[in-house]
């Protein structure tokens, strides 16, 4: 056997009969401190992944839908628009489509009035496309032949305890005639047919009319500001600008991605403060292994002074301590993923946190899991073996009989 | 008696001497140490409390370094060896019994026992056999699996005794390893010492300051003050 196997043997053996037969209540409570930890680390992370899946999801669901098609840059409608829809709804993975014109438009009621962004849509397309048809609070969603008839948005609404309260109509409720002012200059009164909440603040600000009413409105025809997109799966969007492209689309085409900047501004600040809260959590973890482990080898001083005379190399005994220091963090880690997956995520899955974004839950990315876990083994290590490496610092006789 | 000669010499010293420096004061803990041990001898270190003898047993032992002379053990000038070598040295050559028992609390017997077997590198099956053999030597094997606290003082200073006899040392060093027990116990200790050094011919360095020890002995090298003052036998 080579020596360095024998001196891993050695080692192993000694951290294995320390933990196995050392004091159960150490251990126990030393495990349970290193899963507290992993799940300080793992929370704030999950909550930002869920923040951050929940945003992402939102954006798809009540805004951008997964590819937006839109005029190419000097223009400002697509002409024709079926006839790209025609291009692309056969393309696999392509579930839905929907073509809408958007402008912006002041709405009015009694002394109350704002700048929002008015949606002309087909509702049998859009219910293809948009979660906002099914998440009607008042009222009903707009059909077809609708014309005078609107949907708004809680936060234009007002009323429903939305975050923009102080900008709303002020409590507009389904019958109320609203003005609409549009940037050419027509302004028509509407009926509100609905009000509808997606937990998305972004999305809660839009109002809906029929493409009928808009294009009367204008006065143009056939005509699309937009054509969202709905793809079967998030994350391949990339896949699909070129088959589109090749297909004979000559517009914009973009993943929703490019609009969702709020996403990647969340996700950096995240970042920022993820980066505060784990660099707190690993030193956390450290400095009660390195606590657990100093006090082990002040209270071992003697025996370990024996082992080192009757020739036990140093480096093993500093390698059982890092073992043990290893093992307690193992174990850590995995009773924190048990908290995480068997108490946390079904809690807040339970009792979600509301957020601007939606509903959050927690959301435990794997990468996530193993770098916390690699980060919180690395700092164990280091913190089982400065108190055991200073400890087989001293002297043989010192460790045996000094005071 | 016979000539002393130098193939049957072990341990030899020259000059030995370890001053210990507390802040400006120093202490002469040994001086000018001048002795040698045989082959297969029972060795016996006595004196007054004080007078040197742990410092002489752990500079033989290699477990400190002394401030001047010279240290042959089996033949090698110890002062040329590295600490790496010294732990090895120790570990294969060496046995040590120490006033206090000495064991670690977590292992059973047999695996305080083979501990150092283990780090020598040698298979479980091997680690196994040379304990029993061990604990057979000092009559323990029915106690193989308990652990420490289930011992008493006498057996617990057995199973140091067997673990310093794992390796099959060349000298086996004990620093009064009966002062902490009962008089019965200290005397099958005594008795065990003996044996392992009539039957197995197991060169033993022991210090003690029981006088009657001395009748057990080949040698005893009577140390005051850090000198050695005195050898019979
Ligand atoms: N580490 C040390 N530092 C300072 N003085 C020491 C140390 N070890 C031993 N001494 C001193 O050296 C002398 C001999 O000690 P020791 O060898 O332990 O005596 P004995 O074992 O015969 O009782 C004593 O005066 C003791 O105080
Ligand atoms: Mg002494």
């Amino acid at each position: 056997m080579t020596s360095t196997t024998t001196e891993l043997k050695v080692s192993a053996f000694l951290a294995y009969k320390f933990i196995a037969k050392g004091n159960r209540g150490t251990s126990a409570l030393t495990i349970l401190i290193m899963a507290l930890a992993f799940v300080n680390l793992m929370f704030t992370t999950s909550v930002f992944d869920g923040m951050g899946d929940a945003t992402e999801k939102q954006v798809i669901d009540t805004l951008y839908s997964n590819i937006v098609i839109e005029p190419k840059d000097e223009e400002i409608y697509i002409e024709n628009p079926d006839s790209v829809v025609k291009k692309i709804i056969n393309v696999p993975g392509v579930i839905g489509t929907s073509a809408q014109y958007v402008t912006g438009a002041t709405i009015a009621y009694e002394e109350q009035s704002g700048a929002w962004s008015i949606r002309a849509v087909d509702p049998a397309d859009e219910r293809t496309v948009s979660t906002v048809p099914d998440m009607m609070i008042e009222g009903e969603y707009l059909s077809r032949s609708d014309t005078r008839e609107i949907i708004i948005g809680k936060e234009i609404a007002g009323g429903h305890g939305g975050s923009l309260e102080h900008t709303s109509l002020g409590g507009v409720v389904v019958g109320d005639t609203v003005e609409v002012a549009f940037t050419n200059g027509v302004r028509r009164e509407y009926r509100v047919k609905g009000i509808f909440d997606t937990n998305f603040i972004q999305s809660n600000q839009l109002a809906y009319v029929t493409e009928k009413e808009l294009e009367s409105v204008l006065g143009i025809h056939d005509m699309a500001s937009q054509i969202l997109v709905k793809t079967d799966t998030k994350g391949e969007e990339d896949r699909f600008p070129n088959q589109f492209v090749e297909l004979g689309v000559h517009e914009d085409i973009k993943p929703w991605i490019v609009y969702a900047g709020i996403v990647a501004t969340l996700t950096q600040s995240f970042d920022a403060l993820n980066a505060l809260t784990g660099a707190i959590g690993f030193f956390v973890a450290g400095v009660t292994i390195f606590i657990v482990i100093y006090v082990s080898t002040v209270s071992k001083r003697r025996q370990m002074g024996i082992l080192r005379a009757i020739g036990i190399k140093e480096s093993i005994i500093v390698r059982s301590y890092i073992f043990q220091a290893v093992f307690y963090a193992v174990c850590g880690c995995i009773a924190g993923l048990v908290i995480m997956f068997a108490i946390l995520v079904p809690y807040f899955i339970k009792h979600p946190m509301v957020f601007p974004m939606g509903n959050v839950t927690l959301l435990i990315e794997q990468k996530a899991a193993i770098t916390r876990s690699a980060g919180l083994i690395i700092s164990a290590a280091i913190a089982g073996f400065l108190p055991s490496w200073r400890a087989v610092r001293e002297t043989i006789l010192d460790a045996i009989w000094g005071d | 008696m016979m000539g002393r000669d130098a193939q049957d010499t072990i341990i030899a010293t020259r000059n030995l001497s370890r001053t210990y420096t507390i802040g400006k004061v120093q202490v002469q803990a040994l001086k000018n140490v001048t002795l040698d041990i045989r082959r297969g001898e029972f060795a016996a270190i006595m004196g007054k409390s004080g007078s040197g003898k742990s410092t002489l047993l752990h500079q033989l032992g290699l477990l400190d370094t002394p401030t001047e002379g010279e240290i042959m053990i089996d033949g090698i000038e110890i002062s040329g060896l590295s600490e790496a070598a010294r732990t090895r040295f120790r570990l294969e050559k060496f046995g040590y019994v120490f006033q206090e028992y000495a064991i670690l609390p977590e292992l059973t017997a047999l695996e305080n026992v083979y501990l150092p077997a283990m780090a020598l590198g040698l298979s479980q099956g091997e680690c196994t056999r040379n304990g029993m053999d061990a604990l057979e030597k000092v009559g323990l094997t029915e106690r193989a699996d308990h652990r420490p606290r289930e011992m008493s003082g006498g057996e617990q200073q057995r199973v140091a005794i067997a673990r310093a006899l794992i390796n099959k040392p060349k000298i086996l060093f004990a620093d009064e390893p009966t002062a902490n027990l009962d008089s019965a116990s200290s005397k099958q200790i005594l008795e065990l010492f003996r044996g392992l050094n009539r039957d197995l011919g197991q060169t033993i360095l022991m210090v003690t300051h029981e006088l009657e020890d001395a009748d057990i002995v080949d040698q005893v090298i009577w140390l005051a003050d850090g000198e050695v003052v005195g050898r019979e036998g």
